[in-house]
Formats: C-alpha cells, sequence, structure tokens
C-alpha cells in the first residue's frame, strides 16, 4: 500500500514537473507566428477540456466534479472567442511543435490518469491540474503574448490570463480541501 | 418701533415653520440604481455601500460565464450571467457574495 501510494506520487510529481518546465521553454525555444500562436492557445485549452472530460468520467467527488464542469466550459468559451477572432482576421491557425509537444505530453497524462482510479485520481488530476495551470500562465505571460504581433491576438491572451489564474487559485484550493 | 419688531419676529416665525413643514412633505429620495462589474475575474468595486432599497446592476464584462451568489445560506442568486449579459436585484439586506463557478471572486453589499 505504501509503495503504491508512493509509486502514485512519484509519477504526479515527474508529470508536474513535466508540464511545468516543458511548455515555457519549449515554446520560447520556438520563433512562433501569430498563426501558429493561436493555434497553441486552441490547444492548451483543449487539452484542458480533455483532462475535465476524464475527470466527469471517473471522480465522485463533488469539488472535482464541479472544478471539472467549470475547466470545460471556461476553455470552451476562451476557444470560441480565440476562434471567432481568428475567423474575422482570416487568419488560419497553423500546427507547429509546441502544439505537436503540447498534445504528446498531454497523452502521457492522460494515459496516466485514466490508470487511476477514486481518491488517488482526484489528487492525480488536480495536481496535474495546479502544475499545468502555472505552467500555461508562465507560458502566456512570458512567450505568447510578447511574441505575438496582432495587437486583438495580444489583447485577447491578454484578457484570458486572468481566467487562468483564477483556474488555478481555484484548483490550489480544491487540492488543499483534498488533503485534509 | 416695538410694532414692527413683533410683526418682523412673527413673519420669520411664520417662514421658519412653512420651511420646516415643507421639508417635512417633501417625498422620500428616490432609489438609486448602481453598477459592479465582473470584470478580469473580479467584482468592480468588490465592496459596495448602498440604501436599502437600492438596486444594483452586475454586468459580466468576462469571456466565461459567472453568477451572483448570496455566499453565507445561498439565499439569492443570479443563476449563469453569459458574457455580455446582466442581472440586477433591489438590495434588502447587506450580504456577502460570491461567484459560486469561480469560488475565490468574491464581493460584499453593505448599506448606509
Amino acid at each position: 500500500m505504501k509503495n503504491l501510494k508512493t509509486s502514485t506520487f512519484r509519477t504526479v510529481m515527474i508529470m508536474a514537473v513535466l508540464v511545468a518546465f516543458s511548455i515555457p521553454s519549449f515554446a520560447q525555444q520556438s520563433k512562433l507566428t501569430d498563426p501558429e500562436i493561436a493555434s497553441v492557445a486552441v490547444t492548451a485549452n483543449q487539452i484542458d477540456i480533455n483532462y475535465a472530460a476524464i475527470a466527469k468520467e471517473k471522480s465522485k467527488n463533488t469539488e472535482i466534479l464541479r472544478f471539472a464542469e467549470t475547466m470545460s466550459n471556461d476553455h470552451k468559451a476562451i476557444i470560441a472567442q480565440a476562434v471567432a477572432l481568428v475567423t474575422k482576421l482570416k487568419v488560419t491557425p497553423k500546427d507547429n511543435a509546441v502544439s505537436q509537444k503540447l498534445n504528446a505530453d498531454a497523452e502521457k497524462t492522460k494515459k496516466a490518469l485514466k490508470a487511476k482510479s477514486g481518491k488517488a485520481f482526484d489528487k492525480a488530476y488536480i495536481d496535474n491540474e495546479v502544475a499545468y495551470h502555472k505552467a500555461v500562465i508562465a507560458a502566456v505571460e512570458g512567450t505568447l503574448i510578447p511574441a505575438t504581433k496582432n495587437s486583438e491576438l495580444k489583447e485577447l491572451l491578454q484578457k484570458a490570463v486572468p481566467a487562468l489564474k483564477t483556474h488555478l487559485e481555484h484548483a490550489e484550493m480544491v487540492q488543499k480541501s483534498l488533503s485534509k | 418701533m416695538k410694532k414692527v419688531i413683533l410683526t418682523g419676529s412673527i413673519g420669520i416665525c411664520l417662514f421658519s415653520i412653512l420651511f420646516l413643514l415643507n421639508g417635512c412633505s417633501s417625498a422620500p429620495p428616490k432609489p438609486k440604481v448602481y453598477t459592479v462589474e465582473i470584470k478580469d475575474m473580479k467584482f468592480i468595486p468588490e465592496d459596495i455601500t448602498v440604501k436599502k432599497g437600492d438596486t444594483i446592476i452586475w454586468i459580466n464584462k468576462d469571456m466565461v460565464t459567472h453568477d451572483v451568489t448570496e455566499e453565507v445560506s445561498k439565499a439569492w442568486s443570479s443563476g449563469p450571467i453569459q458574457s455580455g449579459g446582466s442581472w440586477k436585484m433591489p438590495v434588502t439586506d447587506e450580504a456577502n457574495y460570491y461567484c459560486s463557478i469561480h469560488m475565490v471572486m468574491k464581493g460584499k453589499i453593505e448599506l448606509e
């Protein structure tokens, strides 16, 4: 039992560290164009919607379910605004190395989450949400916003930051509540 | 001379009484309408002081859906307010409120 707990903890920590360090550094290394930035933004939002779908399927914890519902709705709303903007600007989001890396990492995380159940799943999900939101905030503030040329796209990314920070605060609140 | 002073005093008294009566019979001040913006995941202003009977309108200027819910006993709630939407409520009491979708967003209504 102790080994299982240690193993779960180790997996979660590795996932969290991978997420926290891979997005900002990888995005910084690549010089992104606006269509690529739009693709990264949509991909990052879609990944969190996918994590929420797994949580809604696997968790029975009310706090986790409510948080997952909020993530699903909010990130869908952000994608809708992004799609409306790129349609207006006649920009087609362009797949790129950062989007691909995000998707590849997300596949590993989804696999790890799906392998868990009960309280171990709830903990893994919320720990990943904390790490993922920290990483996305760092990438959006530190790399994507400074690299964006179009002022409306830049404004959209800036408007998303308070929502991401509130999600992080909410995730940390749920994380604290689960650890009691 | 005494008569003039007496007449003047009576005049001042009558004027004062009329002035006071007029003040007493005037209608109470009309209830006011206040606006709270929901912007950047905050209620702006977070703390608002109004009179009982005044109305507050919450306007959602964020990209995401919010609500306005009494925090202690969920005595009242707006239900979901979509981006660009609004909700108004006549104030009957003081309250701490929050967004039940994003529970870290909090606001307060105080009475004058």
